[in-house]
């Protein structure tokens, strides 16, 4: 029962809210999320008990552990986009690898800065080159440089193909960054997942993993129509053209 | 969601405090910035969003 309404459930409701409910996810996932990021930092602040060695301070895992996850999600779907974009060009699947970095990014640079909040009063020090550490700050590195050349190009053309083959490079560091705790065991701890953590812990885990990511798939949502709308812009799709100016066009006037 | 809650208090009761004492300055300072940088990320959006409006049928 626990295991159901804490992880089948909402994890059930917000596939479906992707899914089937999928032409009103702007109304839905938002009240989904503040809904289940209610829920899961409330208990999470306020009723899981402190732990065994870290005490209160764990507390931030309640929010440091979804962003890392939202991120490398959102970084996944960035990699599949730029393969997608490569074998068959689409401003779709530009758009939506464009709006998959952004947002990725944002979740990764919080939950990296959390960490370090984290690991001052438990290692003493705000940031060490552990494995870990080192390469999530390479991603962030990486996916700055993929945002810039973005906007360094202007050729739309150029700036999709040169961009996918940059998403595909960084993407090789986002299993080194997963598997990095398991190859070199050093400072930072194995995954925090409800597989690793206490009992006690897991509602709060998991609702706020829910909560960040339906909050991913909404600015993925907004952001892809920002990118969208720029490149109907920027290339001048014939179906984004004023009736009159197709016409114009057309007869050679313009 | 009853018996979480139970679960939860027994096990505080058992681990008391941690050995870490204190550190909520630590924990409150990330729920802000984990909140804030969320709400003007939504904030951005909002004001990024396309301008044009679909064309009506009596544009």
């Amino acid at each position: 029962m626990f295991i159901l309404t804490t992880a089948v459930l909402p994890g059930v409701i917000l596939i479906l809210l992707l899914t089937v409910g999928r032409k009103y996810a702007h109304l839905t996932l938002p009240v989904y999320a503040l809904i289940t990021l209610g829920i899961g930092h409330g208990v999470g602040l306020f009723v899981a008990p402190p732990d065994r060695e870290m005490g209160d301070v764990q507390r931030i895992m309640y929010a440091h552990v979804p962003a890392v996850w939202s991120a490398l999600v959102a970084l996944v779907i960035n990699f599949g986009c730029s393969v997608a974009y490569l074998f068959n060009p689409s401003w779709k699947t530009d758009s939506l690898a464009e709006a998959s970095a952004e947002v990725g990014l944002l979740f990764g640079a919080v939950g990296v800065l959390l960490g370090s909040i984290w690991g001052k009063p438990t290692w003493g020090v705000y940031w060490t080159w552990d494995p870990r550490l080192t390469t999530a700050a390479i991603m962030l590195v990486a996916y700055m440089g993929y945002l810039a050349l973005r906007r360094f190009v202007e050729d739309p053309e150029k700036r999709a193909t040169w961009s996918s083959v940059v998403g595909i490079i960084a993407a090789v560091d986002l299993p080194i960054i997963w598997f990095s705790v398991k190859w070199w065991r050093s400072l930072h701890q194995v995954q925090s997942s409800p597989k690793t953590t206490d009992v006690a812990f897991q509602l709060p885990l998991r609702l706020s993993s829910y909560a960040f990511l339906a909050l991913a798939a909404l600015f993925i949502i907004h952001r892809y129509r920002i990118a969208m709308s720029e490149r109907k812009a920027e290339v001048a799709l014939p179906e984004a053209l004023p009736t009159d100016a197709q016409a114009n066009r057309t007869a050679g006037v313009m | 969601m009853s018996s979480l809650m139970l679960l939860a208090q027994v096990a505080a009761g058992e681990v008391g405090s941690g050995r870490i004492q204190g550190g909520w300055g630590y924990v409150w300072a990330s729920y802000g910035i984990t909140w804030g940088a969320l709400t003007l990320y939504a904030l951005s959006l909002w004001l990024r969003r396309p301008k044009n409006s679909p064309v009506g049928p009596k544009e």
